[in-house]
């Protein structure tokens, strides 16, 4: 029985599981904006790299602690536009983001530990930050949402 | 053999990166109910009842923020000019999120001293962001994720500010 009394850890697995598999295309997608901008500017997107690896390998440990399959990345992906300019890849650096903060926020919803909740919120916070960072950066307009994720 | 697609919003649903049903958390985040193991994540108690209408009173003093800091700078006005908008549809949906809700919502603090709008209303949005951040924790379902969603987008807010 989960802590709030309610829901099993089956429910939450899953959704971490769908989180992970958006920290697996984070990263793969981050490799694309880096090479994607100039090298001056692709520290940004390095350190973003980083965040999400971080939270990629904590989730793989979380899962197989829980002795739950952890998602493995799929061989490739395919971009949702073409990225050939460093605005591109901002566009695609949010895109990015906005996944990541549509699946941690499915594991809020679907989440029966406080300790998953709490991951959660670590989570989004931050990467709304990137996202509004990237979208300033794409020239897309507001640069902010209401409700990020829903 | 084609690859998946890294997705952005619109194919958010589809494979890998994003499962999530936009619809069902905002349905769920209304009240709504539909499969059980849902309608057990979204069962409240009066305990969660009180904390979610108090984030309401949290976000109408947001939204009272934002009014007088855009009052008393019309540059941060015309400069920011979705903020406030956005901070009012937050309320929108914790309200329907809370129906029957009463919350006594306090005005600010203080008001925002001359020329320092702009930072005095990122105090004031970061206050809001951590209690609905912190309100989160405390909740299930559908709450959680709505009250994740507008502290997640206040964040923003504050990084808009800076």
């Amino acid at each position: 029985m989960a802590d709030d009394g309610t829901t099993s850890l089956a429910d939450e697995n899953t959704a971490l599981d769908e989180a992970l598999a958006a920290e697996h295309a984070a990263v793969w997608g981050y490799g694309v904006v880096g090479a994607a901008l100039p090298p001056g500017e692709r520290a940004a997107a390095a350190a973003a790299e980083a965040v999400h690896r971080d939270l990629r390998d904590r989730l793989i440990a979380l899962l197989a602690e829980r002795g739950a399959e952890p998602a493995l990345p799929e061989a490739g992906y395919a971009l949702p536009f073409p990225v050939l300019s460093p605005v591109d890849a901002a566009s695609l650096a949010a895109t990015v983001e906005e996944g990541g903060v549509a699946a941690w926020l499915r594991v809020l919803d679907r989440a029966a530990e406080r300790s998953s909740r709490a991951l959660a919120m670590e989570v989004l916070g931050a990467a709304e930050v990137r996202a509004v960072g990237w979208r300033t950066a794409a020239g897309q307009t507001p640069v902010t949402r209401a409700l990020p994720g829903l | 053999m084609s690859s998946p697609p890294l997705p952005g919003p619109r194919t958010f649903s589809r494979r890998t990166l994003l499962a999530v049903s936009a619809a069902g958390l905002a349905a769920a985040a209304a009240g709504c109910t539909s499969s059980p193991p849902e309608d057990e994540r979204n069962a409240v108690t009066s305990e969660q009842a009180d904390e979610l209408a108090a984030q309401v009173a949290v976000q109408e003093t947001l939204v009272r923020a934002y009014e007088l800091a855009l009052e008393a700078d019309p540059a941060l006005a015309a400069a920011t000019p979705e903020l406030a908008d956005q901070a009012r549809e937050q309320l929108d949906r914790l309200q329907a999120a809370a129906p029957g809700s009463t919350p006594e919502a306090t005005p600010p603090p203080d008001l925002p001293p001359p020329g320092q709008g702009q930072a005095w209303l990122r105090a004031q949005v970061a206050v809001a962001a951590t209690s609905h951040a912190t309100a989160a924790l405390a909740q299930t379902g559908g709450r959680a994720a709505l009250l994740g969603s507008v502290a997640a987008g206040l964040r923003g807010h504050e990084a808009r500010l800076a």
